[in-house]
């Protein structure tokens, strides 16, 4: 064996053995350049958990802990360590000593009890979600944070990610701030000082960000990178050729357009990868109002699930970017997806027999009935899923109306005004099914103005009730048997047809390494991220 | 300055007041025509945001107020050049608007200026032809030119200037994290402006030229050209002195008049080119139902219009001595 190979065989035998690649392999310094639209409107995710703002904020500021692999394991990070007591009631975390803000202030428990207190549980998006059945944050010294719950919940590690619970300094706040509770507005909001790898150095509205190393972090050695940027390029097509041309280094969560996703990362060059998004767990499906005929009718939502070709859906509309749905869940979710269940049936015969059955029978012209459909103003994707919807339900005799809006519109047709027959519809897993899956479909969140809401009217004491429980058992065999049986409930009533788990695409320059360390690799710190 | 136009300009600055407020009140009522509010649209796009965490918002933005309340408000504060803050991006409008607009007026400028002169050589030059193939050259090609969708002319121009001959930068405004000299900058900014100048300068060259023709073959026809001719002058006295003063007016009225519309036109090159100006910052106003930052920047615009059609009505005097201003 010549060194050369030597080397490579030893280089695949370590990342086989789940080894980090040697250190001298990874450089020092330099720049890695990212595009994103639109541009982030804050540099905290307290102002706005929107992807952009999540994107940035999560290289400036850090959580208690850190995340590895697609199931998102807890690490230590700025807590050092922690403990729970048996009964699932109290956490107990001892923060790392030594770690300063980026003014060189010390960092404390004060901050942490301050920041989920204040900041994050009044105004973070998911703030009650995670910290609802907190009863006290207790600081018996600077190192020691105790958290005390009213009733377990099993996600609670899960909550400590630097865009979920981001930890501020409380002297970053003034006191007129904080005593007026202006923190959405705060100066800090657009002037950020974390304890992250990266902090802000230059900041030019509508062109680009600027980060660069935080000399005093607390990880030796780290960040590998001297500068994080971000350059906002609004037009799909521009940022293709800006990645493709080297200017730019990644595009980070399908911050492409999925064709030319597709066609850079045939590229020598470049790399489009998939991994990296389950911790979010996107998926997308037709939201259908279940209030009237026919839609009221589950056996109509399952002769739709069955018209739709899911398969030619995922290649042909967008580009390979993303699996057929099974149900609820991701497939991607290794900790609460049930490995039994295969992609939703395509049966073009099935829907007809079940339609007729039903009682709708065709028309003269073929038709059974017309429903209208309204899509996610999100882009040309969207709209050429409507068309392809409209044509696989014109195969099984439903005349489809496309309708379109934006999305302030879309929002209030969908979820105030509730006066649609079914939209295209996109929302995330999270790290858990209780945060992301629960909301659509437990019956107590049929609330009209609330967005992303349970809009169908679909209520199931049954489900509910797996709900509840789901939401109170430890992670573990026996809540996942709670996520099988509500997984087999949903697919078989459909209050929405599932149809396909998008895959976030990252697409980078090969000069970059290190993107890919867990399920929300995008939020991650890059603190390990080097380039060539 | 004479005392009349004096009097002119003051007059007419006093008449903006009302017309301006009563743009404000009507960009009010439309803004709010449209369905949804930004505490939906913020909410939407955290995710999982609770019915609560909404009506918080819609509070904290003053949503939740009658809609005359908000009406009176906001007029109380635009008359006071009070713009307010950003809804969803939490910072003053004002200051929102002073970081794109330098960008936006330097692209304009620079395109307008280009398309003035492009498109007045061109016009004139085949004004002189008439019929020859020089003539149907710059006819033709100016059409294709306006027929030519702008965004699509960027990205071609960006193929190949950017990627086939790598002799300019797809997109931005300068290059990041590079450190330069002032006259480095300068140059820099100037390197990125010359193809979304170009794309956007292109499409009014080629309205300017075909104006320009057809009001030169006008002003060819009128006697005192004739007696030009007859006084024995040569034909590039003729065009340059006699016949090009008189036949700028109607350029000059289209010009500023598309002012507004360059404003506005703006968000489709900006968006392929990267450029960070208004045209994108009032697409996303929109887009986002951010209520403040959308009528900050069309109050601005509509400010900008109508300044500038009184400086079209002073150029007209200076084009025409006949036109004076009472």
């Amino acid at each position: 064996m010549t060194p050369r190979n030597l080397s490579r065989a030893l280089a695949v035998a370590a990342i086989a053995v789940g080894v980090a690649v040697p250190a001298a392999a990874q450089k020092k310094g330099g720049t890695l350049t990212y595009t994103f639209h639109p541009e982030p409107t804050a540099m905290s995710t307290i102002s706005t958990t929107a992807v952009p703002v999540s994107l940035v904020a999560s290289k400036i500021y850090e959580s208690l802990l850190e995340y590895e692999g697609p199931g998102l394991k807890p690490l230590p990070g700025l807590a050092e360590s922690w403990t729970v007591s048996k009964d699932n009631l109290v956490y107990t975390f001892k923060l790392r000593k030594g770690v300063t803000w980026h003014d060189g202030k010390p960092f404390t428990s004060a901050d942490v009890k301050f920041s989920i207190e204040k900041v994050v549980t009044p105004f973070h998006s998911r703030g009650k979600t995670y910290f609802g059945e907190v009863s006290a944050i207790d600081t018996p010294d600077p190192l020691t944070v105790v958290f005390r719950l009213k009733s377990p919940v099993p996600y609670f590690l899960r909550a400590f990610q630097s865009s979920e619970s981001p930890i501020m300094p409380m002297h970053g706040f003034t006191a007129d701030e904080i005593k007026e509770g202006k923190f959405r507005s705060a100066k800090i909001m657009q002037a950020p000082v974390g304890t992250g790898p990266f902090k802000l150095k230059e900041w030019k509205k509508g062109s680009h960000v600027i980060l660069e190393r935080h000399p005093g972090y607390w990880k030796p050695g780290k960040p590998y990178l001297d500068q994080v940027v971000l350059r906002v390029i609004p037009d799909g097509a521009a940022r293709a050729i800006a990645i493709e041309k080297g200017e730019v280094d990644l595009g980070p969560m399908s911050a492409l357009p999925p064709a030319e996703a597709q066609r850079l990362g045939k590229l020598p060059s470049i790399t489009a990868s998939q991994e990296g998004s389950e911790g979010l767990g996107p998926i997308m499906w037709l939201e259908v109002n279940n209030r009237s005929k026919p839609l009221a009718d589950v056996a109509v939502r399952q002769a739709i699930s069955l018209a739709i070709d899911r398969k030619r859906l995922v290649d042909v509309i967008w580009y390979g970017q993303g699996k057929p749905a099974s149900g609820p869940i991701v497939s991607g979710n290794p900790n609460h997806f049930d490995k039994k269940l295969k992609p939703l049936e395509y049966n073009v015969d099935k829907a007809n027999k079940l339609l007729d059955a039903a009682g709708y029978k065709r028309g003269k012209d073929g038709v059974r009935f017309k429903l209208t459909q309204n899509f996610l103003p999100y882009g040309e994707e969207w709209v050429r899923q409507a068309e392809f919807i409209k044509q696989e339900l014109r195969k099984v005799g439903i005349q489809v109306e496309t309708q379109s809006l934006d999305m302030g519109g879309w929002l209030k047709r969908i979820y105030t005004d509730w006066n649609y027959d079914f939209t295209s519809n996109f929302t995330h897993n999270y790290p858990d099914p209780t945060i992301g899956v629960q909301r659509a479909f437990i019956s107590t969140n049929i609330k009209r103005g609330a967005t992303f809401s349970n809009s169908m009217d679909y209520a199931n004491e049954k489900l509910d009730a797996l709900f509840v429980k789901a939401a109170q058992t430890a992670d573990g065999p026996a809540r996942n048997k709670t996520w099988e049986e509500i997984q087999a409930i949903l697919r078989n009533d459909l209050p929405v047809i599932f149809l396909m788990e998008i895959s976030y695409t990252h697409v980078w320059n090969k000069r970059v390494h290190g993107l890919i360390t867990n399920g929300v690799s995008m939020y991650s710190n890059w603190d390990s991220v080097w380039v060539d | 300055m004479r005392g009349g136009t004096v009097r002119f300009v003051l007059r007419r600055l006093a008449q903006l007041v009302p017309v301006v407020l009563a743009i404000a009140a009507l960009n009010f009522v439309l803004a709010k025509l449209a369905p949804g509010d930004a505490a939906d649209i913020l909410a939407g796009q955290m995710g999982h945001a609770t019915l609560e965490f909404t009506e918080q918002l819609r509070r904290e933005f003053g949503l939740d107020l009658p809609i005359l309340e908000q009406f009176l408000a906001y007029m109380g504060r635009t008359a006071r050049l009070d713009l307010g803050i950003s809804l969803i991006q939490q910072q003053p409008v004002v200051e929102l608007i002073a970081d794109r607009l330098p960008a936006t007026l330097l692209l304009m400028v620079t395109a307008l200026v280009l398309a003035i002169a492009t498109g007045v050589a061109l016009g004139v030059a085949a004004a002189r032809r008439q019929g020859t193939w020089v003539d149907n050259l710059i006819s033709v090609s100016a059409l294709l030119v306006y027929a030519t969708p702008a965004f699509w002319l960027g990205l071609m121009l960006i193929v190949f200037f950017s990627i086939r001959l790598d002799l300019l930068p797809s997109g931005g405004m300068m290059q990041i994290g590079v450190a330069q000299t002032a006259i480095g900058k300068v140059l820099d900014v100037a390197r990125h402006l010359i193809l979304p100048a170009a794309t956007l300068g292109l499409f009014y060259a080629a309205v300017y030229a075909r104006l320009m023709r057809a009001s030169m073959l006008e002003v060819y026809g009128l006697d005192f050209i004739t007696t030009a001719r007859a006084k024995g002058l040569s034909e590039g006295t003729i065009a340059w002195t006699h016949a090009l003063r008189n036949a700028l007016l109607p350029v000059v009225t289209l010009a500023g008049m598309q002012v507004g519309h360059l404003l506005g036109g703006s968000v489709l090159i900006e968006t392929v080119f990267g450029w960070p100006g208004l045209g994108r910052l009032v697409f996303d106003a929109l887009v986002q139902r951010d209520l403040n930052l959308l009528l900050g920047i069309l109050f601005v615009s509509s400010v900008v219009v109508v300044l500038v059609n009184l400086a079209v009505d002073l150029v007209y005097g200076l084009l025409d001595p006949r036109i004076t201003h009472k």
